[in-house]
């Protein structure tokens, strides 16, 4: 064991300089966003991320695991600065997307967070038809042609395995749907953004297991394409979807690594309390 | 026993029962005061029967029974003595001076319903009760009591009013003929009295006016001619058309047919003959100019000023309440000096009225309307167009008094917009305002809508600033006509609420206008409540389509 781990440092530290020793999974890997010694606040007394280092890679779906309150919803939303609209937070720290520090001056949210998308854990579709929400960004984006729209409302409903469903009804008011058809909505809704990365916050925790089950498919086709990371309370989702896993604890970072190896051999003994159900 | 006595407490059921009778007593007194002014204002245009009654002393009165109530009256020796009284209008204003009169039932001798008895309503004092005795057309004479006189009535009333309205036709062409001259007029009028008339300049513009205004006298002398002589034959005309009434007690009296308005027999009249009478004054009341120093006759003026005054409030106050709204709701950041203008909104609510009614007769009326008057109206000058009271003033006035209201009620509309919903706008890539605009405003429009409701209710019963900054108790001209610019907002207005104020308590013969003011107020109830309905209707099919909202 203690063998196997020094190989593998050494391996880190040969083959791909730039990738810290608790990465070493990632070899080979590209990176997408990248923080170093990322600490948020809510406020100067509430400390929700403390000094987290993190590296998610290109085209796969990374989760984020860890007891309520751990911080990962926090985390995820500093990858789309959501979190820029809560009064009398701030940050320290960076955050890197494709490269770019995302913090820097000059930044524009708006290109950002349409680059960055982002399903919430309840689905939250306007009050407006089917049609128009999905259209919505785009719109906001400054598409006006409609047969562009048209274009693109169809193929993100068929992306997030929507289109069949409800092709006859995309006048109809979206707040119609069922809850599990809400959140697909949801997710086409990011997709007609064309981002590139797509945060998902807990997207199943309302949901019946036969909707769960549907957005589960929906991401497993979806990472073809694109590189989501996923935020969930539900260890067997966790197991079932995402190629690597992060497990967090009280604002840290405990442990980094693909989820087979976070779910059968974790190295830390708290990921291992948790995952077996210990606590949490 | 103490136990149970404990736990009868803590249920609290004599503080429930309180609160309750709290509810009961203030339900009570909105419907008791509905029940009041429905039953009081819907019965006043009733054509009531006529009674004649013959006093102990041969005085005879013809009227309408009013009202009747029994008095104790002690008499020199102690005793009491119990004594019947009532009321009887019994109208002919221009022979008895008043309009009511108490008698007690001792002093009757005879009371009795003459069949021939007839109401008549006139344009000027009041109604007439009496009885037919002669109609004259032209040269033609009636005086065979019976139906036919009746008829022969009817058809001199209605030849009567319709040269009436020939009269009005040719005052109103002669008007028009007269306009281009008397502006001419008014100007020079204008430039004698300017100090510009003692320089040798205004001496020739002087003479130039008048020798344009001789100029036009002369090319309209003709037409003017004709018309006159037209009117003049007309007027003649009616003066031949009269109906000789003679009152309970036998005096005659000549009336021209053109002074009355109606005339009918209440005593020999059907339930539904009746109701067509009701109709036609209900309809009178509402789409007819008042007469009588407003204590006759419609208050169309007064419904039109009312609703062009809250249309004009609603569109000031609604931009401006819902663009605060959402500076200190979405922009600003929320700190001690957001709070501090959010209690000042607040506290704007309980400003006195009038203290905004002077507020707006000094800024609006004086500063602004005095600037505008320099600035565009300077050759009216010294006689004032938007320097003085007008329903521009007086909306915009009515504006800043609801605009707490409407600030508050976006305020929640918009607080009560799903935060998940502004989320997922902006994780979408919108900017701030494109959230609020295609998000947040048409989810908060439901609480705009409701902001709007209460300013108008708010606004539309409102009186004591609209009296100095622009209601008049008789407006000649409405504030929207057919003329150009067709919107006239320097104009004064007549309002509902300063109506019933008027009509009750300032007119001359307050006795007899007093139903008028039930009606009135009845009416001012139903625009508030007609314009709450369209409000509310729509605030209903946005609710409907924004069910995620709570407004």
């Amino acid at each position: 064991m203690e063998m196997l781990q020094k190989d593998m440092e050494m391996m880190a530290d040969t083959a791909h300089p730039e990738i810290p020793a608790e990465f070493f999974a990632l070899a080979g890997e590209k990176i997408v966003i990248e923080t170093t010694d990322l600490d948020f606040y809510y406020s100067a007394e509430s400390h929700a991320l403390k000094k987290v280092n993190i590296r998610i890679p290109y085209r796969k779906v990374t989760a984020f695991i860890g007891p309520s309150g751990c911080g990962k919803s926090t985390l995820l939303r500093c990858f789309n600065r959501m979190n820029d609209l809560i009064p009398g937070s701030f940050l320290k720290g960076k955050v890197l997307i494709e490269g770019e520090d995302i913090y820097k001056n000059g930044i524009r949210l708006e290109e950002l967070r349409k680059k960055v998308g982002m399903v919430f854990q309840k689905s939250n579709p306007f009050p407006m038809s089917v049609w128009e929400n999905v259209a919505f960004g785009p719109r906001v984006n400054g598409i006006t042609n409609k047969s562009e729209l048209e274009e693109m409302v169809e193929s993100s409903l068929k992306q997030a395995d929507l289109w069949k469903e409800i092709k006859d009804r995309l006048q109809a008011s979206a707040l119609d749907l069922s809850g599990g058809q809400q959140q697909r909505l949801c997710i086409a809704r990011t997709l007609a953004n064309k981002p590139d990365i797509i945060l998902m916050d807990e997207p199943a925790s309302a949901l019946d297991p036969i909707s769960t089950g549907k957005i589960e498919e929906t991401i497993n086709e979806l990472k073809e394409e694109y590189t989501i990371v996923i935020v969930t309370h539900n260890m067997q989702q966790a197991g079932r979807i995402s190629d690597y896993t992060a497990f967090m604890m009280l604002g840290e970072m405990v442990e980094f690594d693909t989820t087979k190896k976070i779910f059968t051999n974790p190295k830390e003994k708290m990921t291992e309390d948790y995952i077996t159900g210990r606590f949490g | 026993m103490e136990r149970r006595i404990s736990y009868f407490k803590q249920k609290g059921d004599s503080y429930i029962f309180a609160a309750s009778l709290g509810l009961v007593i203030s339900l009570g007194m909105v419907v008791w005061i509905i029940l009041v002014i429905l039953t009081r204002g819907l019965s006043f245009f009733w054509p009531r029967d006529t009674v004649l009654v013959k006093l102990q002393n041969d005085s005879a009165y013809l009227g309408e029974m009013w009202e009747s109530k029994t008095v104790y009256r002690v008499d020199a020796e102690g005793k009491e003595h119990k004594e019947e009284q009532f009321q009887l209008k019994i109208g002919n204003r221009d022979l008895y001076g008043r309009d009511f009169i108490w008698l007690t039932r001792a002093q009757v001798s005879e009371e009795s319903d003459p069949t021939e008895a007839v109401t008549i309503e006139r344009r000027e004092y009041g109604k007439f009760f009496g009885f037919i005795r002669l109609v004259q057309i032209g040269d033609e004479r009636f005086e065979q009591p019976g139906e036919i006189l009746i008829e022969k009535a009817q058809e001199a009333h209605r030849l009567a009013i319709a040269t009436r309205e020939r009269i009005e036709n040719t005052q109103e062409d002669l008007n028009n003929l007269m306009q281009p001259l008397a502006n001419l007029q008014r100007e020079i009028t204008l430039l004698q009295l300017s100090p510009q008339a003692k320089t040798e300049k205004g001496q020739q513009k002087l003479a130039e006016l008048q020798e344009e205004a001789t100029k036009q006298e002369q090319s309209i002398a003709d037409e003017y001619g004709i018309l006159n002589q037209e009117l003049e034959r007309l007027t003649l005309q009616n003066r031949s058309i009269i109906l000789t009434v003679a009152t309970a007690e036998g005096a005659e009296k000549e009336i021209y047919f053109s002074e009355i308005v109606r005339f009918f027999q209440p005593n020999m009249m059907s339930g539904p003959a009746k109701a067509w009478i009701y109709a036609g004054k209900l309809w009178e009341f509402v789409a007819d100019e008042p007469r009588e120093s407003n204590t006759e006759g419609g208050v169309f003026p007064a419904i039109f000023g009312t609703v062009v005054m809250v249309l004009l409030m609603s569109i000031a106050v609604v931009p401006f309440g819902v663009m605060a709204a959402i500076y200190l709701n979405e922009y600003a950041r929320q700190g001690t000096m957001i709070r501090f203008i959010r209690l000042s909104v607040n506290n704007l609510a309980g400003v006195p009225s009038i203290v905004f009614g002077v507020f707006g007769l000094g800024f609006f009326i004086y500063a602004v309307g005095g600037s505008i008057d320099q600035f565009f109206f300077s050759d009216k000058l010294p006689e004032p167009t938007f320097g003085t009271g007008g329903i521009l003033w007086a909306s915009l006035t009515l504006a800043l008094l609801t605009l707490p209201v409407v600030v508050v009620a976006t305020e929640e509309g918009l607080l009560a917009v799903p935060r998940a919903n502004k989320e997922g706008a902006l994780a979408l890539g919108a900017t701030r305002w494109q959230m609020i605009r295609k998000v947040v405003l048409p989810n908060a429009l439901p609480g705009i809508l409701t902001g709007l409701i209460l300013a108008i209710s708010r606004g539309a019963g409102e009186v004591a600033p609209l009296m100095i900054t622009g209601v008049v108790k008789l407006a000649p001209t409405l504030a929207i006509d057919g003329s150009f610019p067709f919107l006239h907002l320097d104009r004064k207005f007549m309002h509902l609420g300063f109506h019933i104020y008027d009509v009750g308590f300032q007119s001359p013969n307050v006795e007899a206008a007093k139903p008028m003011v039930y009606t009135t107020a009845l009416l001012l109830i139903v625009i508030v409540v007609l314009l709450n309905l369209v409000a509310i209707y729509f605030r209903n099919r946005l609710r409907k389509k924004y069910r995620g909202s709570t407004f």
